[in-house]
């Protein structure tokens, strides 16, 4: 069965130069278990296209039930320098939230 | 165990004064911890002190102070700031003033500097420093002429010594976020300055609470819905213990809340790497930190290590890189998006025709996908669009270039495809700065420390 990361996370995300990190948080144990199997660099590469032009690195946070992806080179050059309008990468979590999961581990 | 509390009045230039005027009243702190500087700031700050000496500092401090000093002076509770930007003695100068027509007798006001280095980026590239960028590997060369600011991330050391020297408010410039609260632990705690384990947690805390509202109920997205009286939010009320932990509350009675879930959310902002959060003071290793719930609204904040700090410190250069020239205009039903695709086209053509220059353009639909752009969301249904805002953007070399996008969208309003509307008025041209991060070595930044008697 397919679900979507926010039926099971909620997130946040910010900037660091040209880098965007998103943080997500399962709500539950068994959810961080979820989102450690399906949410992984390759899946988050598919589901953000060219928008994120470099490396994707994934962290874990295990007493908080979180993940960190640190995706480079997406904000267009940087906060400062970026002609996007979410320039600082406020909102980029919440696409990641949208993306579509297997939650039978198939 | 000893203990003390800190209070965050500030996270970020222009952030609302009235938390912290609240957190002052109502909190029974020991500290105000004020961080005023983003990346950008600094070259704003600088381009502001190279008009005029006597600005370069972030004004909201003087405010800020209006509405909260005298109370803090009365009752003990010190105020440390890098409101003082790229200019630390002007802030000051003006915090002097303000505490003077206040009739403050007897208050000290500290002031930290060294962290300024863009007068000596020659003496240091001939001392070997080759201040390369850290994330793309250039060098310095390709935007040495177009340097406007050049600050290094200094630790505690300043703020501790001034807390020693009896301050009730520091001033610095370029301090790291996070060392307007460790100056205080170490100053408290007598922490030693290679006590790793013990700056690592309070590294870690610091991050917890430094971006204020954020923490508390502001922006979360675990159930936006549920936080409590947003527009009242508390900031962060923190107890930090000798040994390192600490919990984290808000004022009494203000809105928002405190939860594991608000503070995971600022834990994982703008963090990299959670295992090597690296900072002047010390390296947080926050990747088995553990939150618990002991009471409403109170976590308790432990399990964060510490490393040893790195041996150079991180400097953050801008440099001018151009102007960004904007326009928006809106179509309506019928055939909405086609016109506006039709409107692109008319603005380009007209661009052409005026031989302008630019590095790249980007082309967003506001209210579509203005968010992330046509990377991951295509264009929207074409056939049914009650309307749709364009915004077209471009990166241009000088600011002559930047004003053409608005004057040959102006046209638009009479000359264009039909039902054009939304274009409004002519927006300022914003220069661009590029941030050039880089290192050197620890050594060869020396901070001082003046303070003040009124």
């Amino acid at each position: 069965m397919s679900i979507q990361v926010w039926d099971i996370a909620h997130g946040r995300s910010g900037d660091k130069g040209d880098i965007c990190n998103i943080g997500l948080i399962a709500r539950t144990e068994a959810d961080y278990e979820i989102l450690c199997r399906e949410v992984t660099p390759t899946r988050v590469r598919e589901h953000f296209g060219d928008l994120i032009k470099g490396d994707i690195d994934r962290y874990e946070l295990p007493n908080i039930k979180a993940l960190n992806f640190v995706c480079k080179g997406a904000l267009d050059g940087g906060g400062t320098l970026s002609l996007r309008s979410d320039h600082l990468g406020k909102v980029m979590y919440t696409w990641l939230l949208r993306m579509e999961i297997d939650i039978d581990g198939k | 165990m000893k203990s003390i509390k800190i209070g965050t009045g500030l996270a970020f230039w222009g952030d609302s004064i009235r938390p912290a005027v609240d957190m002052v009243e109502r909190a029974d702190i020991d500290y105000l911890c004020c961080d005023h500087l983003a990346e950008l700031t600094m070259s704003i700050l600088n381009k502001q002190k190279s008009r005029n000496p006597d600005l370069g500092y972030t004004t909201d401090i003087i405010p800020f102070l209006r509405g909260v000093v005298e109370k803090c002076y009365e009752h003990g509770i010190k105020i440390i700031s890098n409101s003082g930007g790229s200019n630390p003695q002007a802030c000051t100068a003006q915090v002097v003033k303000l505490c003077n027509e206040l009739g403050l007798k007897g208050i000290k006001i500290a002031t930290v500097t060294g962290d300024d280095i863009l007068d000596r980026i020659d003496n240091l590239l001939a001392d070997d420093v080759a201040f390369t960028n850290i994330d793309t590997g250039q060098k310095l060369e390709e935007i040495r002429e177009r340097v406007t600011h050049a600050n290094v991330y200094i630790g505690c050391d300043g703020i501790v010594e001034a807390l020693q020297g009896g301050a009730d408010i520091v001033i610095c410039g370029r301090v790291t976020d996070a060392a307007l609260y460790l100056g205080p632990m170490r100053y408290e705690f007598g922490w030693a300055e290679d006590d790793w384990s013990r700056l690592g947690a309070g590294l870690g805390v610091a991050h917890c609470v430094e971006c204020g509202g954020q923490a508390t109920g502001g922006l979360y997205s675990g159930g936006w819905n549920d936080m409590d009286r947003l527009p009242s939010l508390g900031y962060p009320v923190t107890t930090i213990f000798e040994n390192g932990e600490a919990i984290m509350s808000k004022t009494p009675g203000s809105g928002g809340a405190v939860t594991v879930g608000t503070v995971s959310e600022q834990l994982v902002y703008e963090v990299l790497d959670p295992s090597n959060y690296l900072s002047a003071d010390a390296v947080a290793d926050v990747s088995q930190i553990k939150l618990e719930e002991i009471a409403p609204d109170q976590i308790r904040i432990y399990n964060i290590m510490g490393k040893p700090a790195p041996d150079t410190l991180k400097v953050n250069m801008g440099y001018r890189a151009g102007f960004v020239g904007e326009a928006n205009f809106t179509y309506t039903w019928p055939d909405a998006f086609a016109k506006a695709q039709a409107g692109l086209s008319f603005l380009k053509e007209r661009l052409r025709q005026v031989n302008f220059q630019s590095s790249d353009t980007r082309i967003e639909y506001i209210g579509h996908n203005s968010m992330w752009g046509p990377e991951v969301i295509p264009p929207p249904d074409a056939e049914n669009l009650d309307e749709i805002v364009v915004r077209f953007a471009a990166r241009c070399p000088t600011k002559e270039e930047a004003s053409k996008v608005f004057t040959e969208s102006v046209p638009l309003y009479n000359n264009g495809p039909a039902g054009a509307s939304g274009i409004g008025t002519r927006p300022p041209i914003k220069e661009l700065y590029g941030i050039w991060p880089c290192l050197i070595p620890r050594d060869l930044i020396l901070t001082r420390v003046t303070v003040e008697e009124i």
